[in-house]
C-alpha cells in the first residue's frame, strides 16, 4: 500500500495548523515589528476557552453540533481578549523603549500566561481532554481522514480566505497594509494606527483560536504547555513563508509540516541514514530546510524585500 | 505617567507572582506541630511536581509525606521529629541536580526519596554520593543505575549511596516480551521509544528478549517527546504490518500515540512499562485504549495484605492527587531511610551522631522491614531483593491485572 | 530561545518615539467608548483600581482553586491476601532425566516454599512455550502448608523444536496457586542460572535428534 497520499496528508493537517497560529506572528512582525513570543500561548488560552464553555457552560452531552460553534466563539472570546489585553497593558507602554524590552515582555508573558493556566485553571496540571467529534474516519482511497481533521481542513481555508478578503477589499485592511508599509505617513494619512495595532493582535488571536480547537479536535486533549512548542514552529513557519507576509504564513506552515512528516516517514529508508530518519529528527530536518531556504531567499519563502519597508 | 504604569504593573505582578506561591503552597507545609522537642531530621524529596508528569511526581511526594506522618505519631524513633522538603524537578535532569545540590547544603537533610526519572537520576546519584547521603528512588528502573553501565555483562555498583525499591528494567522489560510473545501471541512488534534513558532502555530491553524468543521486529522509530503529533509515525507503524506495538516512554506521549496509531487503521494494543502504568494514559489514550497493555514493578499495590493500611491512611491523610503508581514504593522508600535512622540513633545513645549521613547511608544497606510493598531490603548493589511485576490491560476504562510475576534469580 | 529576529533597528525599522501613547483627541469612533471611559478610569484612580482589581482577581482564582480541589478518588478496597505473596520459587538445579524417558526431555528441581497464611494448593504447573509440554513431580494439585518447603521436579517434553527459543534471557514457569482467598497464577522468573541452564538444555535436547 503506498503510504505517500496518507503522509502528505499529515502534514498538510500539521501544516494547516502552525499556519493558522503562525498568521498572528506574522500580522502582529508585519504591522509592529515585534515578535509576539506569548502568541503560543494565546492559541493555548484559545483551546481552554473553548473547554470552558464545553466543560462548564454548556450542559452535559450537548451535541458537539451545537457545541463546536460556541466553543469556537468562547476560544476567539478569550483569545482575543488576551491579545488585545497583552497589547493594552504590556506591548503599548514599552512602544517606545528599545527593541529588546518588548520581546522581553513577551517571553515573560508567555511564561506568565502558562503559570496562570498551569495554577487556576481547574485539574490543567496534567492535560485535560477535549471533545471529538463523533464519528467514524472517513476513507479516501489509500488515505483516512479522522473526523477532528475534517474541522481543519475546512476551517484553514476558509479562514484563509476571509483574512484575504479583509486584508485586500476593506477599508481597515488598506488600513493595516498601509500601516505596515509605513507606519508615520499613514498616520498623517488619517489611519489609526492605534486601533490597526489592536486590529492586528486580535486577529492573530482569533486565528491561532480556530487553530487550537482545530488542535483539541485533532489530539483530543490539551495542556498548558500545547503552546510552547507549536508556536515556535508556527513562528518558523512565518520566517520561512517570510514574515510578514499572510500568504506566506499560510504556505510556511503546510511546508513546514510536510516537510516533518516526509522527514519522519522517509529519511530513514536512504541507506546509511536510518538513525537521523526517526521522528525525534524530524525538527532538525525542517531546520535545515529552514537555513537552505533562508540562504536562497532571506527574505522567505514569499517575502518581500526588506528595503521595500523603507 | 508613564513610569507610574510600569510601577503599577510590576505591583501587580509580583502580588500575583507572591499570591501564587502562598496559593500554591498551602499543602505543603506539613505539620510542625509535633512538640516532642529534639532533633528535626529532614527527608529530601525530589520528583516532578509540575508539568506531563506531575501525577506520578504528586504522589510519591504525599506517599513521603504519609511516612514521615506516620513515623512521628508512632514516634518510631525516639526524640526525632521527620519532616519533609520537596523539590520539583520537573522531570528535568540539571533542575534535579540543583534540587540535589540544595538538599546537600540543608545539613538536616539525612536523605532522600526520589526521583521519579531515571535520566534525573543519573545527574543526581554522583553528587549524593560525595555528600556521603543517602538516596532512595521508588520509581527508577534503569539498570545502570545500580549495576554500571555494563551491566549486561559486568554488574559494577557505581555509588554506594544510591538504592531503589522498584524493579530494573533488565527484568521489565524481557517480562514484557515474554507476554506479548508467548501469552498475546504478537510475533510481530514495532518498538517507538523516546530517546531518554528510561524509554530507550526499556526499548533496548524488550526488543532483545523478543528476539531472543524468535519474534520479529518489524520497524523502530524514537519521537521527539515535546510533540504531540505521531501521526506519521502512526501511518508507518500501521503500513508495517505489526501486530503489537511496544513504546519506551511514559504516558504523556503515550496516551496520545496509542490514540494516534489506532486513529491511523492499526487496530493494535500498545505494550508499555511502568511509566505508562497510569490512569492519565487511558484518559489520553481514549476509549480506543482498550486492550493496551503496561507491565509494572510491583504487585498492585491494592492486592498486598500490607498495603491495606497504607491505603486506608493515605485516604484518611486526605491528600489531593492519587498516591499513583509509586505511591507504595515512596512510602517503602522513605521507611527505609526512616529505619535506618532509627539503627543509627540507638547505636548511638539516642542522638544522631556527627557523621550521620554517612552512618545512615551504611545502615541502609541492611534494612529489612515488612514494608507496603512487601518485604523491603536491598542487595549488594542497592536493588530491591523484592522483585515482583504485574501486566496490567486496559479494561473498561481501567488498568486490570492480567499477569504477575516474582523474580526469584 | 531560537529565531529571535532583529533585535535593532535595522534598514527602514526604527523605534516608534513619534506615537504619543494617548490617540489623538477628538476622534470620535462610537466603538472606542467604553475603552475610552475605562481608560480615563484607570487614569484617574489607576493604583487604586490596579490593587483592587489584583486583589479581587487574586481572591477569586485562590477561591476558584479551593473550590475545584479535585475529590479524592475512593481507593480500591484492597483484596485479601494473594497465595503469590506468600510463596517462592527458587531454582535448584537440574534433575538427571531417568534412563528410558522419552528423547527430547529435561528435566529441572525447583524448591516451592510458603512464608504464612493458609496453606497453599499448587493446581497446575506450566511453562509458556508452544513447543514444549510439561510434567511435574508431584503431580498438582498438592498442597503446601505455611513454613514449609517442597521440591518439586519439573520435566519438559519438546514436541517442536521450531518453536522453541533457544536462547531467552527471562524464562519463567507459571505456577496456579489457591489458598482459602484466591486463585492466581503467578510467574516464576527463575533467573539467570535457569535460563542459562534451560537454555543449554533445550539445544542439546533439538540438536541431538538421535537420541
Amino acid at each position: 500500500m503506498n503510504e505517500l497520499p496518507q503522509q502528505l496528508v499529515n502534514g498538510l493537517l500539521l501544516g494547516s495548523m502552525y499556519g493558522l497560529v503562525a498568521i498572528g506572528y506574522t500580522m502582529v512582525y508585519g504591522i509592529v515589528q515585534l515578535i509576539n513570543f506569548a502568541h503560543g500561548e494565546i492559541f493555548m488560552t484559545g483551546a481552554f476557552g473553548a473547554l470552558t464553555v464545553y466543560a462548564y457552560i454548556l450542559p452535559d452531552g450537548t451535541s458537539m453540533a451545537i457545541a463546536l460553534p460556541l466553543m469556537l466563539v468562547g476560544a476567539v472570546l478569550v483569545s482575543v481578549t488576551v491579545a488585545v489585553g497583552a497589547e493594552r497593558f504590556a506591548y503599548r507602554p514599552l512602544r517606545n523603549a528599545p527593541r529588546l524590552a518588548p520581546l522581553i515582555t513577551a517571553i515573560g508573558l508567555s511564561l506568565a500566561l502558562q503559570q496562570a493556566v498551569w495554577a487556576w485553571y481547574p485539574e490543567a496540571k496534567s492535560a485535560r481532554t477535549f471533545p471529538e467529534i463523533p464519528g467514524g474516519p472517513f476513507k479516501l482511497g489509500d488515505v483516512t481522514i479522522q473526523t477532528g481533521d475534517i474541522f481543519l481542513l475546512i476551517a484553514a481555508p476558509i479562514s484563509m480566505a476571509v483574512l484575504a478578503y479583509f486584508v485586500m477589499k476593506t477599508r481597515t485592511g488598506r488600513g493595516m497594509q498601509a500601516t505596515a508599509q509605513d507606519p508615520d505617513t499613514a498616520k498623517l494619512m488619517g489611519v489609526n494606527t492605534d486601533r490597526i495595532i489592536v486590529i492586528a493582535f486580535a486577529l492573530g488571536a482569533a486565528f491561532a483560536a480556530i487553530g487550537a480547537v482545530a488542535y483539541g479536535l485533532k489530539y483530543g486533549q490539551i495542556d498548558f504547555r500545547m503552546g510552547f512548542i507549536l508556536g515556535l514552529k508556527a513562528f518558523t513557519a512565518a520566517v520561512l513563508g517570510g514574515i510578514g507576509n499572510i500568504y506566506g504564513a499560510m504556505i510556511g506552515g503546510v511546508v513546514l509540516g510536510i516537510a516533518e512528516t516526509l522527514a519522519t516517514a522517509y529519511i530513514a529508508d536512504i541507506p546509511g541514514m536510518d538513525k537521523f530518519g526517526s521522528q525525534s529528527w524530524a525538527d532538525v530536518w525542517a531546520f535545515v530546510l529552514l537555513i537552505l531556504v533562508l540562504l536562497f531567499r532571506p527574505q522567505g519563502l514569499l517575502g518581500e524585500r526588506v528595503a521595500d519597508r523603507a | 505617567m508613564r513610569q507610574r504604569s510600569l510601577i503599577a504593573i510590576t505591583a501587580a505582578l509580583s502580588a500575583g507572582a507572591l499570591t501564587l506561591t502562598a496559593c500554591g503552597s498551602r499543602d505543603s507545609g506539613g505539620d510542625k506541630g509535633s512538640d516532642s522537642g529534639g532533633t528535626t531530621v529532614t527527608i529530601g524529596v525530589d520528583a516532578p511536581l509540575t508539568g506531563d508528569l506531575s501525577a506520578l511526581g504528586l504522589g510519591i511526594k504525599n506517599s513521603v509525606d504519609l511516612a514521615a506522618k506516620t513515623a512521628n505519631k508512632q514516634k518510631t524513633v525516639d526524640g526525632v521529629t521527620f519532616k519533609i522538603v520537596a523539590k520539583d524537578d520537573q522531570a528535568q535532569p540539571s533542575a534535579g541536580q540543583q534540587n540535589a545540590t540544595a538538599l546537600v547544603a540543608d545539613k538536616t537533610v539525612l536523605g532522600v526519596v526520589g526521583p521519579l526519572n531515571s535520566s534525573v537520576a543519573e545527574s543526581m546519584q554522583k553528587v549524593f554520593d560525595d555528600a556521603k547521603l543517602v538516596e532512595v528512588s521508588p520509581a527508577n528502573t534503569n539498570p545502570a543505575l545500580t549495576q554500571g553501565t555494563d551491566w549486561a555483562t559486568t554488574k559494577k555498583r557505581p555509588y554506594t549511596s544510591y538504592f531503589r525499591t522498584a524493579t530494573t528494567d533488565a527484568i521489565q522489560g524481557p517480562f514484557a516480551a515474554q507476554y506479548v510473545f508467548n501469552d498475546a501471541k504478537k510475533k510481530k512488534v514495532f518498538v517507538i521509544d523516546d530517546k531518554k534513558t528510561y524509554g530507550a532502555g526499556l526499548a533496548g530491553t524488550f526488543t532483545e528478549e523478543f528476539k531472543k524468543l524468535g519474534g520479529t521486529v518489524v520497524g523502530t522509530e524514537h519521537i521527539n517527546p515535546d510533540s504531540k503529533d505521531f501521526s506519521a509515525v502512526a501511518t508507518k507503524v500501521k503500513n508495517s504490518g505489526a501486530e503489537a506495538v511496544y513504546y519506551g516512554g511514559e504516558y504523556p506521549q503515550a496516551g496520545p500515540l496509542s490514540k494516534q496509531i489506532k486513529a491511523a487503521g492499526a487496530k493494535i494494543p500498545l505494550i508499555g512499562g511502568d511509566g505508562i502504568y497510569a490512569d492519565d494514559f487511558i484518559k489520553l489514550a481514549g476509549a480506543t485504549a482498550t486492550g493496551d497493555l503496561a507491565t509494572s514493578v510491583g504487585a498492585p499495590v491494592e492486592e498486598l495484605d500490607s498495603a491495606k493500611e497504607f491505603v486506608a491512611n493515605y485516604k484518611a491523610a486526605g491528600y489531593k492527587e492519587a498516591y499513583g503508581a509509586y505511591g507504595g514504593y515512596a512510602y517503602d522508600s522513605a521507611w527505609s531511610i526512616i529505619e535506618a535512622v532509627k539503627k543509627v540513633v540507638d547505636d548511638n545513645g539516642g542522638k544522631l551522631p556527627d557523621d550521620a549521613r554517612a552512618k545512615i547511608t551504611a545502615a541502609t544497606q541492611n534494612v529489612s522491614f515488612d514494608g507496603v510493598t512487601g518485604k523491603v531490603s536491598f542487595d549488594e548493589f542497592g536493588d530491591a531483593t523484592n522483585k515482583q511485576l504485574t501486566v496490567y490491560a486496559v479494561e473498561n476504562g481501567a488498568w486490570k491485572a492480567v499477569k504477575s510475576g516474582t523474580y526469584s534469580g | 530561545m531560537s529565531g529571535v529576529g532583529p533585535i535593532e533597528p535595522g534598514e527602514g525599522t526604527h523605534a516608534w518615539d513619534t506615537h504619543p501613547a494617548e490617540p489623538p483627541a477628538g476622534t470620535p469612533a462610537p466603538p472606542r467608548t467604553p475603552p475610552a471611559r475605562l481608560r480615563r478610569l484607570l487614569s484617574d484612580h489607576r493604583r487604586a483600581a490596579l490593587a483592587a482589581l489584583t486583589t479581587v482577581g487574586l481572591l477569586a482564582a485562590c477561591a476558584l482553586l479551593y473550590v475545584t480541589r479535585p475529590q479524592e478518588r475512593e481507593p480500591a478496597i484492597p483484596e485479601p491476601p494473594f497465595p503469590a505473596q506468600v510463596v517462592d520459587v527458587t531454582y535448584v538445579g537440574e534433575h538427571t532425566v531417568p534412563p528410558g524417558t522419552r528423547p527430547h526431555t529435561l528435566a529441572f528441581e525447583v524448591l516451592l516454599s510458603v512464608d504464612s497464611g493458609p496453606p497453599v494448593t499448587v493446581t497446575r504447573v506450566s511453562q509458556p512455550y508452544a513447543g514444549v509440554s510439561l510434567t511435574s513431580a508431584p503431580r498438582a494439585p498438592f498442597r503446601t502448608k505455611a513454613g514449609s518447603a517442597r521440591k518439586i521436579v519439573v520435566t519438559m517434553h519438546v514436541a517442536e523444536c521450531g518453536k522453541v527459543p533457544e536462547n531467552a534471557g527471562l524464562p519463567f514457569i507459571d505456577v496456579t496457586l489457591r489458598n482459602k482467598r484466591a486463585i492466581q497464577v503467578q510467574s516464576f522468573i527463575l533467573g539467570p542460572r535457569y535460563a542459562h541452564d534451560l537454555s543449554r538444555a533445550l539445544q542439546v535436547a533439538c540438536s541431538n535428534d538421535s537420541t
